[in-house]
């Protein structure tokens, strides 16, 4: 996508920015397949191991959120128009404490939410990000709505996401605390190391020209494919 | 909190979500409900062979007997189409103490599998494996040992799509690809 651009220039900072961006859509793209849900591999694991496991819960929580093409979307919506190191860490915080307080009780108390309902709310909350970038609500209610608690409400959401995911699998009552903090460990692990690409790629960008013109179009993209998330899981519901 | 540079004019923030609402609905109708779900309303999925990625498409199953499989007793013959690097699973409801003989084989691929039980109506994540090995047919039968969904979960771990011909004959009701 916009990413592309900057391998294009010639200062080497950009450059290297560039080629890791273009690593961290390979990978998001390429594996399309195991993106998002757990692939097999990690199935047969979480049907047949019992006890605490403690770093294969790890890596699969960092894999998770490293694939999850619905929870990237937002967070580069999310840090889109942040430039201050301090913003971006309460944002992420704030995201960070809504997703964690949603998976960690949805698992422990067994709330069961309907998957591709919840995955639809992820969309939508693709979407909502990327028509707040363009000052959309401002327009439409005259006022902005606090984004920071937007952000917590929409952290929530993507916590419930994250257990359904575990609670497909009926993982072991043995262990199953220690196992969930390691699985939520590697989720924030997997967000900071997709947020490090993402930050640097944006704050390269944002010294451009080109981050003025294409900024808009970039969240339109973005609004694009909360639609599609959207349509996706909806369409999941109502035919399963 | 935010830097937007400027508020966009309306004009142009309604341009935006508007394309933005049909390119995502373009791609959804054209690209992913056929390649996902096997829904092609405009026929688009078809000509670029997409819909040919859907797990109904992969996977087709053929009833040989469907007479006798609907009175709970039958013979079923069926295809089933895993592609590399992925998992299906193939299962049945059975009563406790009902019997199935079956018989199956790949073209020559080895396979992992693991033949098992999950009782009617259990949340705990309980199972119980009959067989977990690697072949590339199998022939036996096995007596449910409780009620519930008996039946295979094939893992292609090769390169190469595995086609199984997989014969199942006996007491059982509901057979499915999951």
């Amino acid at each position: 996508m916009f990413f592309v651009c900057l391998s294009l220039r010639k200062e080497p900072m950009v450059k290297i920015v560039g080629f890791v961006s273009a690593v961290l859509l390979a990978l998001l793209v390429s594996p399309l397949a195991l993106a998002h849900g757990v692939d097999d591999n990690t199935r047969a694991f979480l049907q047949n191991n019992t006890g605490v496991q403690f770093a294969p819960f790890l890596y699969i929580g960092a894999k998770h959120m490293i694939t999850g093409y619905d929870h990237i979307l937002f967070l580069i919506g999310v840090v889109f128009f942040l430039y201050r190191g301090k913003d971006i860490l309460l944002y992420v915080s704030l995201f960070t404490l809504g997703h964690s307080v949603t998976l960690l009780t949805g698992v422990l108390a067994n709330i069961h939410i309907n998957a591709y309902l919840i995955d639809a709310i992820i969309g939508l909350s693709v979407f909502y990000k990327g028509f707040d970038n363009l000052g959309g609500f401002k327009r439409l209610l005259g006022f902005q709505p606090d984004t920071r608690i937007m952000v917590l409400l929409f952290g929530l959401c993507h916590g419930f996401g994250l257990a359904t995911k575990l609670q497909e699998f009926a993982i072991p009552k043995e262990g199953l605390l220690a196992n969930l903090i390691a699985f939520n460990i590697g989720v924030e692990i997997g967000q900071f190391l997709a947020l490090a690409v993402v930050v640097l790629a944006l704050s390269a960008w944002r010294h451009l020209p080109s981050f003025h013109r294409f900024s808009t179009l970039t969240n339109t993209g973005i609004m694009a494919c909360g639609i599609m998330l959207m349509g996706w899981q909806l369409t999941g519901y109502f035919i399963n | 909190m935010t830097t937007q540079p400027e508020i966009m004019p309306a004009k142009t923030l309604w341009q935006a979500t508007g394309a933005a609402v049909i390119i995502g609905l373009l791609v959804l109708v054209t690209a992913i409900l056929p390649a996902q779900y096997n829904i092609d309303p405009t026929g688009i999925g078809d000509v670029l062979g997409l819909t040919a990625l859907s797990p109904e498409q992969l996977s087709k199953a053929k009833i040989a007997d469907k007479s006798e499989a609907d009175a709970g007793v039958g013979e079923q013959t069926v295809e089933l189409v895993i592609p590399s690097q992925s998992g299906l699973e193939y299962k049945m409801d059975m009563a406790a103490g009902n019997s199935l003989d079956y018989q199956w084989q790949t073209d020559g691929e080895r396979i992992y599998f693991d033949l098992h039980g999950e009782p009617a109506g259990d949340t705990t994540g309980y199972f119980k494996s009959y067989t977990i090995a690697k072949a590339a047919k199998m022939e036996g039968s096995f007596i449910a040992p409780f009620a519930g969904s008996h039946g295979w979960y094939f893992k292609n771990e090769g390169w190469d799509t595995i086609t199984i011909k997989l014969t199942i004959n006996g007491d059982f009701d509901h057979s499915r690809i999951l």
